[in-house]
């Protein structure tokens, strides 16, 4: 028993020096954020010597962050409302209806899991283009549908198969429309996928970079926060302190979705490791 | 009109009414783009003029044989990924273990503080890692003289290289032991207990008795791991810039160069497929090959 305990206290301090280790480079962004310009080119790795808001004052103001922040919210909600929507009714419908058609179409739906977002943005720019969908946040959220949607009809078409029918076959008997039904019966019953969907996409849609660059670009009024970062961090060059600063603005949202939805993302995040 | 008829229109217009809001959104914005970078990739296209023009294969065979920074990326690429799918997975599933076979308190902090890099855009990620490889790295150097951290980790094409895979270890460890800390947990407490009681040590009871049943956790994280490695952009974008030279250009930021920055549309296609073909082939290898080994407890 003893034996036990005492390597159990190892295994501890072990993993405690590895999480030690580990987290160290977060560490040390939280101590620059608040030092002084010569104090972090002096003094990198020990405690700041006083925890002044300076820096993140400055960055709040040169990263415009209320407005960035807004411009991703508002392509996060978009995206994240219209995939919900979207593959909710599609991941439902193609579980239940059991012909030939429905499988190829959702086969036809979940095949980009396994596309590279690399392989056709080229493409993917010219159209947008075309459809007006460049330079503004709809259209950026709007194009989040298409990618987000295969993987959620995924997850939405694997749960159905587990929700009995009887209760829809009772519903239809009492004349319930078939959008209704779904609205008020089924889609609640989903309530599980939906938490999953919703945090995958959310912060997928919220970190990502790539597409924001290709679709907003430089247009300085619609910068989503990664755009905002990527463009106030080079311009600084060697300013560490305020990159500090401006990376935990950046985090400290994403921070809060995890905390909120922690059970759901782990739930989540293993459904979308499927994601390829 | 008969009732049959309109009783099974009534029921198409339902089911596409569900299902067209999606299937046009994914074919818009994928199933389009994606055979029309097929259809440019034989094209020689510039992207601002309207016009193209066919050239049959010269694109691939341009890519092939006439490209070295191609080719370096690609070679690049693929040396990344064994390295970042090796260390993740092999890291990953040492740690899960540890943590699920022990009696260790606070598990569940453990295991949401392994996964907070995993939260952080890999654009901020880059950007605190330039910090840690040159201002860190040098206080320590100076402050402790250990030569590890005098080295030049963003300087060196080879350290260079290292540098990203270290960084991508880190950050994506922590996703990774949720799902083998998922696996771990649906491994049955008899079949342990019976291994034990049978004479089987710790070590041969993870290989003999854990590992086999843990396969269908092993085939996700590995296909997971190749195919974001394979595909890797952000991290490196803000992290090496590809550099030094090009030792560090994966595929799909060299795609992003051609394209984007000089401009040749049609031959950044024709990489694009390239591209979509390595991840494809790999991927469906691996998953043949771990699905043979699937067992039930």
């Amino acid at each position: 028993m003893t034996k036990r305990k005492s390597s159990s206290i190892l295994i501890f301090i072990f993993l405690l020096v590895v999480l030690a280790v580990y987290l160290s480079p977060l560490v040390l962004m939280v101590f620059g954020s608040f030092k002084s310009y010569s104090e972090i080119m002096s003094n990198v790795l020990s405690v700041p010597q006083s925890f002044s808001m300076k820096n993140f004052e400055g960055v709040f103001t040169s990263m415009n962050y209320p407005k960035s922040f807004l411009n991703t919210l508002i392509v996060t909600v978009i995206g994240v409302v219209g995939i919900v929507i979207i593959s909710s009714m599609a991941g439902y419908k193609l579980s239940r209806v059991k012909t030939r058609y429905s499988y190829i179409l959702f086969l036809f739906c979940i095949m980009p899991m396994m596309i590279p977002f690399q392989s056709f943005m080229i493409t993917l720019v010219k159209i947008a283009r075309q459809m007006g969908l460049i330079g503004n946040l709809y259209g950026l959220g709007i194009i989040y549908w298409g990618l987000g949607a295969p993987l959620s009809i995924f997850l939405y078409h694997g749960f159905v198969k587990s929700i009995p029918r009887e209760l829809e076959e009772c519903a239809m008997l009492d004349g319930c429309s078939p959008l209704r039904m779904f609205v008020s019966i089924i889609f609640p019953m989903l309530k599980p996928v939906t938490a999953s969907v919703i945090v995958v996409n959310a912060m997928w849609i919220w970190n990502d970079f790539l597409l924001p660059l290709l679709i907003i670009g430089s247009s300085e009024s619609s910068k989503t926060l990664q755009l905002a970062a990527y463009g106030f961090m080079g311009q600084y060059k060697m300013e560490w302190q305020n990159i500090m600063a401006g990376a935990i603005l950046i985090i400290i949202p994403a921070l809060i979705i995890y905390f909120i939805f922690q059970k759901n993302i782990v739930k989540g995040m293993v459904a979308g490791a499927v994601k390829g | 009109m008969n009732k049959a008829l309109k009783k099974k229109t009534s029921h198409v217009l339902e089911f596409l009414g569900f299902t067209m809001p999606a299937a046009i959104a994914i074919l818009l914005f994928v199933g389009i783009p994606f055979l029309m970078c097929i259809y440019y990739s034989f094209r020689k296209w510039n992207g601002i003029q309207k016009g193209s023009s066919f050239i049959g294969i010269k694109n691939y065979i341009r890519a092939f044989t006439n490209d070295s920074t191609f080719l370096d990326s690609i070679a690049y690429t693929l040396l990344y990924a064994v390295l970042a799918v090796i260390f993740i997975n092999v890291l990953a599933l040492f740690l899960s273990v540890i943590l699920e076979q022990s009696k260790v308190f606070a598990k569940g902090l453990f295991r949401a503080a392994f996964y907070i890099p995993n939260i952080i855009s890999l654009i901020i990620i880059g950007f605190v890692w330039k910090f840690i490889f040159s201002r860190a790295f040098e206080a320590i150097y100076s402050s402790t003289g250990a030569a590890l951290f005098g080295w030049s980790w963003l300087g060196e094409p080879k350290l260079a290289v290292a540098s990203t895979v270290l960084v991508t270890v880190w950050q994506a460890l922590g996703f990774y032991m949720l799902i083998y800390v998922a696996g771990l947990q649906s491994v049955p407490d008899d079949v342990l207990e019976a291994a034990t009681i049978d004479g089987a040590g710790k070590v041969r009871r993870f290989f003999s008795v854990i590992l086999p049943l843990i396969v269908p956790s092993l085939t996700v994280c590995t296909f997971y791991s190749i195919a974001s490695s394979l595909k890797m952009f952000e991290l490196i974008f803000t992290l090496t810039g590809g550099g030094p030279g090009s030792a560090t250009t994966s595929v799909a930021l060299d795609i992003y160069n051609t394209a984007f920055n000089s401009n040749q549309y049609g031959y950044g296609s024709a990489k694009s497929v390239i591209l979509f073909i390595l991840v494809a082939v790999i991927t469906i290898l691996q998953v043949t090959v771990f699905k043979e080994r699937e067992v039930e407890a």
